[in-house]
């Protein structure tokens, strides 16, 4: 232990020596917790404020002492950089406002320590009749007060291990209250039968020849061979702590100040933080402060444990009576409620369901407008074929060389260029027309052969689109609403072709896949395209989330509720073999649809 | 309008077929030689000559794999005489202004009105036409020249700035009356009756030929 604290402060004072301290004409304030008042603590505390001061010259060292309420709110106040105070104290502090221990003090076991924490009960030699702690059921302890670490808590908590319990009046404390000479007074005077004397101080009495050896006797003496005979375990010395705001150089420097003191006297023995473990435990154990809100469960069990079982009986009539009495008045009230409820439920999905209309039928326009430049263009391919027939043939007839070869040959190119742009116009209307959803049985190739039809229709120079066609015989048919799945299916073309127009690939093939998945049917779009940033990938199907200049956002996040509507996911994933993006989703198959109601 | 006389020649390049073809038929229809051609690829496979009567090409600007654009950056690369007119969808503006700059002949946007483009067609013909006259006098004086010694050239030369037989034997380190002689060869040759008719022949050949 030693050599390893050592250790520590080497290393503590080397990685100092490299941040030169910012402590600087900063002001050090210790408070110190005491018992009997400043001019004693002062005396006992003054050696390691002078050391201190003398480890830190730039820095004014300032003790401040404080019984256990005066040291919290100064605490609590901001007033202090650091505490000293004992273990359970300290647990408290750290719990209530975030004090971090830098040190412990150091006990010598073969020192009678001021310090040494820990407890002695103490009887007259006299009293055969108790020899351990288990002897004092039903006795009177002499105790310092209640909130005392060795004075009270530690010999509680032993009690409390041995199933005697001061609170259950097993043994009864008598609270002297401090200094604890008194419980020595309190024995003597024979008002109690035990006395708690901090550990060490019955030996440190009789050494400074105060009290005759032999005069007391230990209770359940432990470790027989330690210089100072105790009743109960010992616990970690007193915590050297840093209030939450102390800044951090200042707690090192003042750490490394503290692990370089050296002298006989207590003050100045201060080790690494120690363990506080067996403090929490023990104050747990207890159900005092910080644990104290333990009590307060423990405290309802006890009640209803004890609870006269007749009242709750006469309460349980009363309230069947009110509750007879209540039903009725509520069952009508519910009734009530309920159907109100479900109205407005109702009202509430039919408005959602209108206003779901209206968004797709928007969200049809939203894709139809960012088509329509370049269905602009493609009916003027057909709308320029025949004008130029047109003038043509009067252009012939004027000149005297019509022959009836070349009307022939005009008009059929007129009329079939004419039913080509109504081709295309009929394709538009159909899409765009407003209509009620409605869930039918249709073949999924097909389908998408429709919507890849209309797709190309739209653009003058469609690019090759691939369909793969994994479905089985028995598996072609799906169970959705067309037109929606096909505005999907118009949306995920258009982004692919989109994608491919941004790398100027207007012509990059798009694949579309269509297979089985489980008791559902998948179909995948995908272009080679640039593919998306993975930070774009996550708010793809966000509304109002485009990357396009044109764009309005609408299409995916449209696009996903509808395969959801369909109890599908879709998704958009990275393809492994190459870029691009490829957007997959699964759509009720047919045969799996008569499971399912939607 | 008069239709032309010999047989000019018009090559539409365009992947759309009926628009294509709707060309053809009108151009027939003013009495032009029009031929089509399915794709740049087609074209660029046996690049016709251009006829002596003239002519010119009418392009789609987009066209997959070879558009128009790219196939006119061939054609200029291969020293082509061919007038280029070109044919543009909607929002195609930009692409037409950069071809112009290349040297198209000009652009029409589709749908567009047949007079407009009958008069551009023509005016290209006329275009090929003047091109391949200025560059068959070229070669006739180019061949003229050609037929000089190499001291004739130089005295040729020093006529055709205007100076005297005096000055062009100093010039040489010649006598004058070799110089008279020299002179004499190079009128007879070249077919000239004076020094500035010589150094119109000399300037026609190469527009920087009297450069010093």
């Amino acid at each position: 232990m030693d050599a390893r604290s050592s250790t520590f402060v080497r290393l503590c004072v080397l990685l100092l020596a490299w941040c030169p301290t910012l402590v600087g004409a900063s002001e050090l304030r210790i408070g110190v917790l005491a018992w009997f008042g400043d001019r004693t603590a002062a005396a006992q505390w003054q050696a390691l404020g002078a050391a201190l001061q003398a480890r830190l010259p730039a820095t004014t060292v300032s003790m401040a002492y404080h019984d256990m309420d005066g040291l919290e709110n100064a605490l609590a106040a901001g007033e202090l950089d650091f505490i000293i105070t004992n273990p359970g104290h300290y647990v408290v502090l750290e719990a209530r406002h975030r004090a971090t221990r830098i040190a412990t003090q150091r006990i010598d076991p073969s020192h009678d320590s001021e310090h040494a924490v820990g407890s002695a009960v103490i009887v007259p030699s006299e009293r055969t009749d108790l020899r351990t702690l288990d002897d004092l059921r039903g006795k009177r302890i002499a105790a310092t007060v209640p909130d005392g670490f060795s004075g009270w808590l530690t010999v509680w908590a032993e009690l409390k291990r041995r199933g005697i319990d001061p609170e259950r009046e097993e043994v009864t404390p008598l609270f002297a209250g401090l200094p604890m000479s008194r419980v020595l007074d309190s024995l003597d005077r024979g008002e109690v039968d035990a006395g708690i004397l901090r550990v060490c101080l019955l030996e440190h009495l009789v050494r400074q020849g105060r009290l005759l050896e032999g005069r007391y006797r230990v209770l359940s003496p432990q470790e027989p061979d330690a210089p100072c005979r105790r009743s109960t375990p010992t616990y970690p010395g007193w915590a050297f702590a840093a209030a939450a705001g102390t800044p951090d150089a200042l707690a090192r420097a003042t750490l490394v100040a503290l692990l370089s003191l050296d002298g006989s006297d207590d003050v100045l023995r201060w080790g690494v933080p120690a363990d506080y473990h067996p403090v929490h435990a023990m104050l747990r154990e207890l159900q005092v402060a910080p644990y104290e809100f333990l009590r307060e469960h423990s405290l309802e069990a006890q009640i209803l444990r004890y609870w006269p079982i007749g009242a709750i009986l006469l309460a349980v009539l009363l309230m069947w009576l009110i509750y007879t009495l209540r039903v009725e008045v509520l069952v009508q009230r519910r009734t009530r409620e309920l159907s109100a409820a479900l109205a407005a439920h109702h009202e509430i999905e039919e408005r959602m369901k209108t206003q779901r209309q209206k968004m797709d039928h928007l969200s049809r326009l939203s894709i139809l407008g960012e088509l329509s430049g370049t269905l602009a263009h493609e009916l003027n391919q057909p709308l320029a074929t025949i004008g130029n027939y047109a003038r043509s043939l009067t252009r012939r007839m004027w000149s005297g060389k019509l022959s009836d070869d070349a009307v022939a040959q005009a008009a059929h190119e007129i009329a079939g260029q004419a039913e080509r742009a109504a081709g295309i116009l009929e394709g538009i209307r159909d899409f765009a027309r407003k209509r009620v959803r409605q869930r039918e049985d249709c073949d999924a190739a097909k389908l998408v052969g429709e919507i890849v039809a209309l797709f190309r229709g739209m653009l003058a120079k469609a690019p090759e689109i691939r369909i793969n066609d994994k479905l089985p015989e028995e598996r072609r048919n799906i169970h959705v609403d067309r037109l929606q799945i096909q505005q999907v299916l118009l949306n995920l073309l258009k982004n692919a072709y989109d994608a491919h127009c941004a790398i100027d690939q207007a012509g990059l093939p798009i694949d579309i896949v269509l297979e089985p998945a489980g008791e559902r049917t998948c179909i995948a779009v995908r272009d080679h395209g640039p593919g998306l940033a993975s930070e774009d990938q996550a708010r793809l199907f966000e509304p109002f989330f485009t990357t396009k200049s044109d764009g309005m956002g609408l299409g995916l996040s449209i696009c996903k509720s509808i395969i959801e509507a369909h109890a599908g996911q879709l998704v958009a994933v990275q393809p492994d073999d190459g870029p691009g993006l490829c957007f997959s989703f699964t759509l009720p198959s047919a045969v799996s649809a008569r499971h399912d109601p939607t | 309008m008069i239709p032309p006389k010999s047989d000019p020649i018009v090559h539409v390049i365009d992947d759309e077929t009926s628009f294509r073809r709707s060309l053809v038929f009108l151009l027939e229809s003013a009495g032009w030689t029009a031929c089509e051609h399915e794709s740049a690829e087609n074209f660029l496979a046996a690049p016709p000559a251009l006829p002596a009567e003239g002519g010119c090409l009418v392009l789609d600007i987009r066209m997959p794999r070879i558009s128009g654009i790219e196939l006119q950056r061939r054609l200029t690369a291969l020293d082509s005489p061919w007038p280029i007119i070109f044919i543009t969808g909607h929002g195609d503006v930009d692409l037409a202004v950069q071809a112009m700059k290349d040297g198209a002949v000009d652009f029409l946007q589709k749908p567009f009105k047949d007079q407009a483009f009958l008069d551009t067609i023509e005016r290209a013909v006329e275009l090929s036409r003047t091109r391949q006259q200025a560059s068959r006098r070229c070669n006739e004086a180019r061949e003229l020249l050609a037929r000089l010694s190499p001291r004739e050239s130089e005295v040729a030369r020093r006529l055709a700035l205007g100076l005297s037989n005096k000055e062009i034997g100093r010039d040489l380190s010649i006598s004058d009356n070799t110089v008279h002689v020299h002179r004499q060869h190079v009128m007879e040759k070249t077919g000239t009756g004076s020094a500035a008719e010589l150094a119109r022949l000399i300037l026609r050949a190469d527009p920087n030929g009297l450069d010093q």
